[in-house]
C-alpha cells in the first residue's frame, strides 16, 4: 500500500498550467514588443506617416471593439470565480467571437483601400493586427475546447484549464490594447 | 499501513518504467532520456559543424586554394555558425545537461511538462532535418549565421537559401523556447522541500537565467525572420529602403537577440564550471550570492548593449558611446565569477583530474576571449577590426574556450552518473591537452592574422599578402582540436564498454544526483529528501519528508522557499509529442517552398493533433 507523509505548509495559488501559461506570456509579450519597437522604430525614420496614398486609420469603431474585447474579460474572470462557469464562458465567448467577426471585416476592408505591399507601412500594420487577430482567434479555439469538456463536468483538469485559458484572455487583451493603440497612433497625433 | 523500502522501489519501478525498445524512445516522455536524446542529436549536429569547419580551414590552409568554390564556402560558413550555436551549444546545454540534470540537482522526479519536454525535442530535431535537407539540395543559407539585409533579400538571394534559414531556426527557435520555459517553471515549481532559492545550486542558477534569457531573447529573432520570410515571399517592405523600410531594422532584431544569446550561450558553462569546483577542490564555492547574482545580471545586461555589433555601421556618436559604456558593464558580473572561480581553486584543495582541467583551460580562454572583448569597447579599434579574422579569434575563445569547454568538462564529470561507469583518467587528461593546444594553435593566430587586416568570410586569399603561414598554423591547430575530440570520445565509449562501475557518488560531489544511483532510476527519488543547504550531500543523510509511491506522482512546491504545495500526477508516455512535431516540420518544409495551401491544410493536422493530445486527461486522485 502507498503511504504519503506530505508536509504541506502552503496551499499552492496557482497551478502548473497557470505558469506553463505564464512562460507563453512572457515570450508573447516580447514578441509584440519586438514588432510594436520595429513599427516606433521605422515610424521615426519616415518624413510622413502613413505615407500619402494611404488614409489615416479610423477611430471609433477600433476603439469600440476594443472595449468588447476588455468588457470579454469580466465573464472569464467570473467563469473562475463560479461553480457553474459554462454560462459565464460562453457569454464571453459570444463577446469574443463578435469582437473576431468585426476585426476580420475591418481588416477585410482596410485591404480594399491598402495594401501590405504599398509600404512598410502597410507591412507593419498588417502584420501587427494580423498577429494580434491570430491570438484572438486562438483564444477562440481554446475556449470552444473549454465549454466542450465543461459540458460533460467539472474536473481538478478542467478547472486549472480555465484559469489557465482566462490568464491567457487577460494577456491578449492587454496585448490588443497595446497592438491597437500603436495602429490607431497616427489619427491620435493628427 | 507502511510499505519496507524494497516494496516501495518494487513498486516505483512498475509505475515507472518506460516502454522497452524504440517505440519507448520515441514516446518517452521521461527527462533523462529525452536529455541523451538531445546529446547524441547535438553530438550528430557538432559533427557536421566541425567537418565544415575543417573543410573551411583546409581550403584557408594555403592561399589560391579552390578545394571549395565561393557559393558553397558561403554555405559552409553560414551554415557552421548557425549549426554550433543553435543546434550544438544551446541544445547541448540546456537540451541535454539541463534536462537530464536540472530536475535531479532539484529533487523533482522529471521536468514541470514532460510532453512538451518531448515535443522541444522533436520539434529541434525537426529543425535540424530541415537544416541539412535544404544544404543536401544544396539551398543551404548562404548569407552569414546573422543574415545581413539586403544580402539576403530575394533581389541578391534568389534561391530557397534563406527560406531554409528563415524557417529552421524560426523552428529551432520554439524548441529553445518550449525547453527553456519548462526549465523556468521546473526550478520554479519542482523543488524539493527546503530548496529556497538560496539552497539552490548554482547549475540550477546559470540554467534559469540562460532560460529566461532564451524567453525573451529569441522573440526578437523570431519577428526578425517573420518579417524577411513576408518580405521575400509576399512582397512586404520591412527592410526594404526604397518603400519606407530599413535594413537597420534587421540588424537591431537581430542583435537584440543575438547578443544575449552570446551570454545564453557561456551561462550554462558557468553553471557546469560552478558544479565541478566545489567536487574536485573539496571545499564550497566563494562567493556563492554573488555568483548566483552575476549569472542572472550577465543575461540582463546582455539585452542593453546590442548595437556594439553595429559600431561600424554609421550609428551616430552619442549612440556609440552608449553602447560602448554599456557594454563595459559586463565586465563586473563577469570578473566577479572569474575570481569566484579561480580563488575557489586556490584556497581549495584541487584535484586536477579531466574536469577540472578542462574548467582551468575553460578560465584560462574566457579570460584572453574577455581581454579581447573588453578591447572593442574602443570604438575606433573595432572600427578598425570589424569584419576581420580578429573578431573570429574572440568570439571562438569566448563560444570554444568558454563555452564548449566546461561542456566537455561537464561529459566527463557527469560520465560515470548517466552511465554507471568511471572513465579511463589518463587518456582523459590527454584528450584535455590535445585539445587545449589544438584550439589555441587554431584560433590564437586569428588574431594576428585578422590585425594583419585578413577579412572574415572570404573564400581564398593571395599569397603575397603575408598571411599563409598564419593560416597554415590554424588549419593544423584545427585537425589537432578535431584529433582531440576524437580522443575524447573515443575513451568515453571505451570507458562506457570496460570503464569500472562507479557507484552512486564517485567524487563525493555535493549535489542531489550524487545521492541517488548511477544511472538513475526512472523515478530519480526513492523518498524526496528535504534540504537544508547548497550541497546537500555533504549534509548527511537528509530527512525524507515526502514518500510518493501512489502513482505516477510529483510534488509541487512554492516558490520562494521550496515547501511542498501539492501532489500533481505526471504524464506516462505519450506518441503525440512526435506526432505534433512531425506535422509541424513538414508544415514548414512546405512554406520553404511557398506551398502555401497545402501548408494551411498540414496546420488544421497540427491543430487535430493538438485536440488528440488534449482528449485524455489525468484521472481524479
Amino acid at each position: 500500500m502507498s503511504e504519503y507523509a506530505v508536509e504541506s505548509r502552503a496551499r499552492e495559488r496557482f497551478p502548473l498550467g497557470w505558469w506553463g501559461v505564464a512562460m507563453l506570456i512572457a515570450t508573447e509579450t516580447a514578441l509584440f514588443g519586438m514588432m510594436v519597437g520595429s513599427y516606433i522604430y521605422l515610424r521615426l525614420k519616415a518624413p510622413v506617416w502613413p505615407p500619402r496614398g494611404i488614409p489615416e486609420p479610423k477611430l471609433v469603431v477600433p476603439l469600440i471593439l476594443l472595449g468588447v474585447l476588455l468588457v470579454s474579460t469580466l465573464p472569464m474572470w467570473r467563469a473562475t470565480q463560479s461553480a457553474t462557469p459554462k454560462r459565464w464562458l460562453l457569454l464571453a465567448l459570444v463577446l469574443q467571437a463578435g469582437y473576431f467577426a468585426m476585426e476580420v471585416q475591418l481588416y477585410h476592408d482596410d485591404l480594399q483601400h491598402f495594401t501590405p505591399q504599398q509600404h512598410a507601412y502597410g507591412s507593419l500594420y498588417y502584420t501587427l493586427l494580423g498577429a494580434d487577430h491570430g491570438h484572438v482567434a486562438v483564444g477562440l479555439l481554446l475556449n470552444l475546447w473549454l465549454l466542450w469538456k465543461l459540458l460533460h463536468g467539472m474536473t481538478r483538469y478542467r478547472r486549472n484549464a480555465l484559469r489557465a485559458i482566462a490568464f491567457y484572455w487577460y494577456a491578449v487583451a492587454v496585448l490588443t490594447v497595446i497592438v491597437t493603440l500603436t495602429v490607431l497612433s497616427p489619427a491620435f497625433a493628427r | 499501513m507502511t510499505t519496507t523500502v524494497t516494496e516501495r522501489v518494487d513498486l516505483l519501478e512498475r509505475q515507472w518504467a518506460e516502454r522497452p525498445g524504440v517505440l519507448g524512445w520515441l514516446t518517452t516522455t521521461d527527462h533523462k532520456r529525452i536529455g541523451l536524446l538531445y546529446f547524441w542529436a547535438t553530438l550528430v549536429f557538432f559533427g557536421a559543424g566541425g567537418v565544415e569547419a575543417l573543410l573551411m580551414r583546409t581550403q584557408l590552409a594555403q592561399a589560391n586554394q579552390h578545394i571549395v568554390g565561393p557559393e558553397t564556402f558561403d554555405q559552409l560558413f553560414t551554415v557552421h555558425g548557425m549549426t554550433m550555436i543553435f543546434w550544438f551549444i544551446i541544445p547541448m546545454t540546456t537540451g541535454a545537461f539541463g534536462n537530464y540534470l536540472v530536475p535531479i540537482m532539484v529533487g523533482a522526479r522529471d521536468m514541470a511538462f514532460p510532453r512538451m519536454n518531448a515535443l522541444s525535442f522533436w520539434i529541434f530535431a525537426g529543425s535540424g532535418i530541415l537544416l541539412y535537407a535544404g544544404m543536401a539540395a544544396g539551398a543551404g543559407p548562404d548569407a552569414g549565421w546573422f543574415n545581413y539585409v539586403p544580402l539576403s533579400a530575394r533581389l541578391f538571394d534568389p534561391g530557397r537559401n534563406i527560406e531554409i534559414y528563415t524557417l529552421s531556426l524560426a523552428l529551432n527557435g520554439m524548441a529553445s523556447t518550449l525547453t527553456s520555459a519548462n526549465l523556468i517553471v521546473t526550478i520554479f515549481k519542482l523543488r524539493a522541500p527546503g530548496m529556497s532559492f538560496n539552497r539552490m545550486p548554482l547549475f540550477c542558477w546559470a540554467f534559469l537565467a540562460a532560460s529566461l534569457g532564451l524567453i525573451f531573447a529569441l522573440p526578437s529573432l523570431t519577428v526578425d525572420l517573420l518579417f524577411l520570410y513576408l518580405q521575400r515571399n509576399l512582397g512586404f517592405h520591412f527592410f526594404d529602403v526604397a518603400h519606407g523600410g530599413s535594413s537597420f531594422l534587421w540588424q537591431h532584431l537581430f542583435w537584440f537577440f543575438g547578443h544575449p544569446e552570446v551570454y545564453i550561450l557561456i551561462v550554462p558553462a558557468f553553471g557546469i564550471a560552478t558544479e565541478i569546483i566545489p567536487a574536485f577542490t573539496r571545499r564550497k564555492m566563494l562567493a556563492f550570492p554573488l555568483i548566483a547574482i552575476a549569472e542572472i545580471l550577465v543575461v540582463f545586461i546582455g539585452f542593453g548593449v546590442w548595437a556594439h555589433h553595429m559600431f561600424a555601421t554609421g550609428l551616430p556618436s552619442t549612440t556609440l558611446v552608449f553602447f560602448a559604456a554599456a557594454t563595459s558593464m559586463v565586465v563586473i558580473p563577469s570578473t566577479i565569477q572569474v575570481f569566484a572561480w579561480s580563488m575557489s581553486i586556490l584556497t581549495g584543495r584541487p584535484r586536477f583530474t579531466t574536469p577540472l582541467l578542462f574548467i582551468v583551460g575553460f578560465i584560462v580562454m574566457f579570460v584572453v576571449g574577455g581581454l579581447t572583448g573588453v578591447m572593442f569597447l574602443a570604438i575606433p579599434f573595432d572600427q578598425q577590426v570589424t569584419d576581420t579574422y580578429f573578431v573570429i579569434a574572440h568570439f571562438h575563445y569566448i563560444i570554444f574556450g568558454a563555452a564548449v569547454f566546461p561542456i566537455f568538462g561537464g561529459m566527463y564529470y557527469w560520465f560515470p552518473k548517466v552511465t554507471g561507469k568511471l572513465y579511463f583518467e589518463r587518456p582523459g587528461q590527454i584528450s584535455f591537452w590535445i585539445l587545449f593546444v589544438g584550439t589555441n594553435l587554431l584560433f590564437f593566430p586569428m588574431h594576428i592574422v585578422g590585425l594583419l587586416g585578413m577579412p572574415r568570410r572570404v573564400y581564398t586569399y593571395p599569397g603575397n599578402v603575408g598571411w599563409t603561414s598564419y593560416n597554415l598554423l590554424e588549419t593544423v591547430g584545427g585537425y589537432i582540436t578535431a584529433i582531440g575530440i576524437l580522443f575524447l570520445f573515443a575513451n568515453l565509449v571505451v570507458s562506457y564498454l570496460r570503464g569500472a562501475p562507479a557507484g552512486p557518488d564517485p567524487w563525493h560531489g555535493p549535489t542531489l544526483e550524487w545521492t541517488i544511483p548511477s544511472p538513475p532510476p526512472e523515478y530519480n527519488f526513492a523518498t524526496i529528501p528535504t534540504v537544508t543547504s547548497a550541497y546537500p550531500n555533504w549534509d548527511g543523510d537528509a530527512p525524507v519528508s515526502i514518500a510518493l509511491d501512489a502513482g505516477h506522482k510529483q510534488h509541487v512546491s512554492t516558490i520562494s522557499d521550496g515547501w511542498t504545495a501539492e501532489i500533481v500526477d505526471m504524464p506516462h508516455a505519450s506518441p503525440w509529442p512526435i506526432l505534433l512535431a512531425a506535422t509541424l516540420t513538414i508544415c514548414f518544409a512546405l512554406l520553404v517552398v511557398a506551398k502555401f495551401m497545402v501548408a494551411a491544410i498540414v496546420l488544421v493536422v497540427v491543430g487535430l493533433t493538438l485536440v488528440g493530445w488534449h482528449m485524455k486527461e489525468p484521472q481524479e486522485s
